[in-house]
């Protein structure tokens, strides 16, 4: 290698070689099927395009600005410390790493300007975008490398600062601005940016952390005056919740003063209202899914070596993640009444209740409120929890293939179910084969399950008893949804099987099931 | 009764055959030594006896059971301090003594307190800003405060100044004092292990090639009428590679 920006170069390109090939390889299929199919303005291959576009655009975020390996509510900087003994300058150190992630940003937005397809008589614009992406990256990068007085602060800062720059284009945009304004708006962020990028690293190379926990220090508690654990599993819940289940209760009560600020903004204007109480109830499962990974990938070799059985490591994961779902939903349910009294949206609100009401009456309404919180907080739940059968394995391989097989389902199966849906035919034609769909799903699930079960039995990894617990726990909720589903739903639109068939598909069991399985083939290799 | 039966232990990782029909057994009390080269087999033989490595072929029993199948049973009767020092960073030296203590019932808080004084350990510091010499204390303490049965230490001393060192040996000595307790202590730092080791067990390539009480090995290798230090034999058994 020649020089430090080869190295550098080289680095990236060695480590996330198999995301950039496949971020390539996504762009040349694109290409392909623009200049050899006839795509006219259809909204599927929009959807196609924007979907792994934005996943790609988020992908060079994390990896260009080293999100990928630090963490991001420390105070030290994200800068890898191994770097700082490189003999290279500290411009160096900042500049490649914000050039390469930029011209990645400019290259996403070409292709995604050049191989889309824009609704007829759109005057997209080229520039201003293009340089719209390297100002997100040389920010993302500059505020991610600094370090910072208090944990938790680099999250609040970088997306306080992102969402003003957001806001000022947006405001722009809705004003009309040119596309000299525009560029002139943004042309000073990656200069500006850079300075302070390059200033984050150098002071971070001198070991330099401000502190401000000592100002406002409580006096420390020493543990030895606290009452023992009165269990290992209590211990280890501890310290699941330590490590991971305050993440999606801090997430949801940084995001929602933000969301819930529109209320008080828009509060003239009922759809906008509609849309942030619906945004405000769909942050908690969202948001799970970002957390999921953080929760499933905490099996270090500390953890392995607890003399305690592999049911109950993961015992404590469900639990912990039963009670950060607990946390974040009250504090959804106790803002939004709130913001909604104050915000004076309270009309609006018991508008809508009313005609729900009058719609289909006060038990029903009652019970599909309900029902809709209880499938809010149990998907949340199920978002923390899913994923732990791949990420326990502890196997990269596994972990980065399932990331980026899902990814791919994601990018394939909602374009083609966009486009299926607009399609009268097909749509026919579904609705008559869904049971036997809904059907070939519950006997893959169901032998799956059995599959898990076996396998957890045999090698003892679970009691015969908690089996059985737990076969009955899911027997009753899936029984309590069905019943709550055949109350609530038309027997015109739904068949009383297909109901029953939702229902098994509604509730987790094999993923959940198998968690176990993956952690005793990580442990014991 | 033995503590650790290794019988025809056999791990390939790939093409590579890190442990080759390994047979060994530790009977209870005393100190064994385990040595060798880097890459020589010492942590997956460990790794074995703790249950984090599953036998291809042979067997592994620690107190006569299976590490992999009860591993609750061995791992909560064997301290573990390794020269990875894996503890969570997050935690502070009280919680990590809490936590810790959870999972013992042999757990005794005056030795805990005790060693944490020894050692001085500030309870309320976070362990990622402790030093590596203090994280290998905390460790230590964690692997002590139970007077677990077996006491394994896995390279513990790599990188460390002589100070925290003697603390280890001092922790070896101290579990020995306790009648009918065993230490495996793994080491390339001869000096150390002729220092406190009753038995070695010298692995070349995976496989052994010396296991005997220390002072017979010395006899065996005597040189005109001279004992040689185990860094010498250790030298002639990898010479001979």
């Amino acid at each position: 290698m020649q020089s430090a920006a080869a190295a550098f170069a080289w680095e990236f390109r060695r480590r996330h070689r198999w995301g950039m090939l496949a971020i390539l390889a996504y762009i040349l299929a694109l290409a392909v099927m623009r200049l050899t199919v006839e795509i006219g303005n259809d909204k599927a291959f929009v959807i196609a395009m924007i979907l792994p576009m934005s996943a790609a655009f988020l992908y060079f975020l994390a990896i260009f600005s080293f999100g990928l390996a630090g963490d991001l509510a420390a105070r030290q900087s994200m800068f890898p410390s191994r770097m700082f003994t490189l003999p290279v300058t500290s411009t160096a150190l900042a500049g490649w790493p914000m050039l390469y992630g930029s011209i990645a940003m400019m290259v996403l937005w070409l292709a995604t300007r050049l191989l889309g397809v824009w609704p007829a008589g759109a005057r997209v614009p080229l520039f201003w975008p293009f340089l719209l992406g390297p100002c997100v990256m040389a920010w993302t990068q500059a505020l991610t490398w600094m370090s910072y007085p208090m944990p938790g602060l680099r999250v609040i800062v970088t997306v306080l600062w992102l969402t003003t720059i957001d806001a000022i284009i947006m405001a722009a945009l809705e004003l009309r601005a040119s596309e000299g304004v525009m560029l002139a708006l943004l042309a000073p962020h990656v200069p500006l940016a850079f300075l302070v990028a390059r200033f984050a690293v150098s002071r971070a190379r001198r070991g330099e952390v401000p502190d401000w926990r000592r100002a406002g220090k409580r006096t420390h508690v020493a543990t030895r005056g606290r009452d023992p654990f009165p269990s290992p599993a209590r211990a280890q819940e501890w310290f699941e919740w330590r490590q991971h289940g305050r993440s999606l209760p801090w997430i949801v009560a940084i995001l929602l003063p933000f969301e819930l600020a529109l209320l008080f903004l828009f509060r003239q204007t009922p759809v906008i209202v509609f849309e942030t109480l619906c945004g405000v109830l769909l942050t908690p499962p969202f948001m799970a899914i970002f957390v999921a990974a953080t929760v499933s990938s905490g099996v270090t070799p500390f953890i392995t070596k607890r003399p305690l059985t592999t049911g109950s490591l993961v015992a404590a994961k469900l639990k912990v993640a039963m009670r950060s779902t607990l946390l974040a939903w009250l504090l959804v349910l106790i803002a939004v009444p709130i913001a909604v009294r104050w915000s004076g949206t309270t009309p609006i609100v018991n508008d809508w209740l009313r005609e729900l009401v009058k719609a289909i009456g006060m038990p029903r309404a009652v019970a599909v409120a309900a029902l809709g919180l209880a499938l809010l907080f149990a998907s949340t739940w199920k978002q923390l929890v899913q994923s732990l059968f791949i990420g326990m394995t502890g196997r990269e391989w596994l972990i980065k293939t399932a990331a980026i097989g899902a990814l791919t389902c994601l990018g394939v199966i909602v374009p083609v179910a966009y486009w299926a849906l607009g399609q009268r035919v097909i749509v026919a034609k579904l609705w008559v084969a869904l049971p036997w769909i809904l059907a070939t799903l519950v006997v893959l699930k169901l032998v799956a399950a059995t599959w898990v079960a076996i396998r957890l039995r045999d090698r003892g990894l679970v009691s015969d008893r908690t089996l059985l617990a737990g076969a009955v726990c899911w027997d009753i909720v899936v029984f309590a949804l069905y019943g709550l589903l055949v109350w609530i739903t038309p027997a015109v639109l739904f068949r009383r099987h297909a109901l029953a068939l939702l229902a098994i598909l509604a509730v987790p069991l094999a993923r959940v099931a198998a968690a176990p399985l993956a952690l005793a083939w990580n442990r014991h290799r | 009764m033995n503590v650790i039966a290794v019988s025809g232990l056999t791990r390939r990782f790939g093409a590579k055959t890190a442990l080759s029909s390994v047979t060994m057994t530790v009977p209870r009390g005393g100190v064994y030594g385990l040595v060798g080269a880097n890459g020589a087999g010492k942590t997956t033989l460990i790794k074995h006896i703790l249950g984090l490595l599953r036998a291809e072929s042979g067997s592994v029993r620690v107190f006569d059971r299976d590490p992999v199948a009860d591993p609750t049973a061995v791992l909560s009767r064997i301290g573990y301090l390794s020269e990875e020092n894996d503890l969570p960073g997050w935690m502070r030296v009280d919680e990590l003594m809490r936590y810790s203590r959870a999972f013992y019932p042999g757990w005794d808080d005056a030795y805990a307190e005790e060693l944490r004084q020894t050692f001085a350990l500030d309870p309320a510091a976070k362990v990622k800003a402790l030093s590596k010499g203090q994280k290998a204390r905390a460790g230590l303490l964690v692997a002590l405060a139970y007077r677990p049965e077996l006491l394994v230490l896995d390279e513990p001393s790599s990188g460390l100044d002589p100070i925290v060192r003697r603390d280890i040996v001092g922790a070896i000595i101290r579990t020995i004092a306790d009648e009918g307790r065993t230490v495996l202590f793994s080491s390339h730092l001869l000096e150390e292990v002729e220092q406190v080791a009753d038995h070695v067990t010298m692995i070349r390539e995976g496989r052994i090639v010396l296991d005997a009480p220390l002072q017979e090995i010395k006899e065996s290798h005597r040189v005109d009428g001279r004992l040689p230090s185990l860094d010498e034999i250790f030298v002639a058994h990898a010479g001979s590679a």
